[in-house]
């Protein structure tokens, strides 16, 4: 019996994770703040430990209206310019 | 030729075996598939007029393809016939509007199954339920349907539950949940006659949808009271958003509705204006947003929408309201929206003719 393979027969992956830093120290830093309850308030809290304990530059927040969507890709190419690394996270 | 053949699994010439094989491999919902066996996988390409490699949906976040070929496969692993891949392959190119955001729906915490409703003429060549146990098991092109979208999902774009699916209580829809719009004494215009398809074209329509809430009303006799009782589910503190919503009437409740002369948009209208829960309300509960609040109130506000309170949905039109189930039972349904604003809005496509592609 000869069974076909169900899954995706395209490119495995287009898309992959950057690498990462060798070291956080003075890096900046930029919040990605993607609109859902309580967030931009919880990365703040977790950038200010960045900045206390690696001595980061932390920059001005980035937003994205829909935090189930990839952040639209002017948004990512304006941090990109700005900031050596982004955290983002849910806050709920 | 076979697509490619490196793609092809030789397995013992044994059903059973072979269907074992298929979840040792992890292709399957839980449930036992039909073995994608090549000369069925072709049979079904036979149904799409674009070759094998024609990608039909794009994963946003990790770029994955689903391709015709793909899609064929997962289709006879549910237990689709042949004749009923055009509406799949129509229901997934819904799904990839960007606006869809199926990798959201499919991904989060909140259990989104993707909800099809096929309408047209297509949903009787096919043999799909639009009657009776409407969301229940029983028919082929129902639960088979739905079934691949699932199977494509998890098989194609490897949304695995725990892993890249992050459902917290899941939903009896991921299964599947497809459902043909009832035509029988159907008194409003379908909804592939709404969306501008030319005549005898149906579609699917695709909808990021939450958990099903039966509305049951056997004493309500005027428009009023039936929707009220919609409206009363709509607006309930557990699922209140702005997000969009899904409304199927019983034919019961329909000839109530319509009946008193009442069109789809005249029952939108009363819902909108009444699926609401007031500011103070929603504080009590702790879901209360001053961001949301002015999303719905501020200068693009529809007239319906009250000061002081918050409606579900941002204008009538987020209401999808048609018919569907058997004649005998007060029993109509509520569907909410996955998202709980605009991260998804349903969209839809027609099946099996190519209308608006270059």
């Amino acid at each position: 019996m000869r069974l076909y393979d169900p899954t995706s027969s395209g490119p495995e992956r287009t898309l992959f994770r950057a690498p990462p830093l060798p070291a956080l120290e003075g890096r900046t830093i930029g919040i990605l703040e993607n609109n859902k309850l309580n967030a931009v308030e919880m990365l703040h809290e977790v950038a200010a430990l960045f900045e206390a304990r690696h001595g980061c530059v932390v920059r001005p927040v980035y937003s994205k209206s829909n935090a189930s969507a990839p952040a639209p890709a002017e948004v990512l190419a304006k941090a990109a310019g700005d900031v050596d690394f982004l955290i983002t996270g849910l806050g709920d | 030729m076979p697509f490619d053949s490196r793609r092809i699994h030789d397995v013992p010439d044994d059903l059973l075996a072979a269907i074992d094989y298929c979840y040792e491999q992890g292709w399957t919902d839980g449930l036992p598939v039909i073995p994608p066996v090549v000369d069925r996988v072709d049979a079904t390409l036979a149904f799409e007029g674009r070759p094998p490699e024609a990608v039909i949906a794009t994963h946003p976040a990790t770029g994955l393809q689903l391709t015709v070929h793909a899609a064929a496969v997962n289709a006879v692993m549910a237990g689709c016939m042949p004749e009923y891949f055009p509406v799949l392959v129509a229901a997934f190119e819904a799904m990839d509007k960007p606006d869809f955001n199926f990798h959201g729906s499919t991904a989060s915490t909140g259990g989104s199954a993707p909800l099809l409703i096929v309408s047209g003429p297509v949903a009787d060549d096919i043999g799909m339920n639009a009657d009776v146990n409407l969301f229940g098991p029983g028919n082929r092109a129902n639960a088979t349907i739905g079934r691949a979208v699932r199977l494509i999902l998890r098989n194609v774009f490897q949304m695995i539950p725990g892993i890249s699916d992050k459902s917290t209580q899941g939903n009896p829809g991921k299964y599947s949940f497809c459902i043909a719009e009832r035509s029988r004494s159907n008194p409003w215009p379908l909804l592939c006659e709404t969306q501008d398809y030319p005549p005898g074209v149906s579609s699917v329509t695709v909808f990021a949808a939450g958990g099903f809430c039966n509305v049951e009303n056997h004493g309500g006799n005027t428009p009023e009271q039936i929707l009220l009782s919609v409206a009363d589910a709509m607006a309930n503190y557990g699922c209140i958003t702005l997000g969009q919503s899904v409304v199927i009437l019983s034919p019961e409740h329909m000839r109530i509705v319509a009946g008193a002369g009442w069109s789809r948009s005249d029952a939108q209208r009363f819902l909108f204006t009444h699926a609401k829960r007031s500011i103070e309300g929603m504080q009590s509960v702790g879901k209360y947003r001053d961001s949301e609040y002015d999303h719905q109130h501020g200068s693009n506000a529809h007239a319906l929408a009250e000061a002081g309170f918050v409606h579900r949905g941002m204008t009538p039109d987020d209401i999808l309201i048609t018919m569907g189930g058997g004649d005998a039972g007060g029993h109509s349904c509520f569907i909410p929206s996955w998202s709980r604003g605009r991260g998804s809005i349903f969209q839809h496509k027609p099946i099996g003719v190519c209308i608006d592609c270059v």
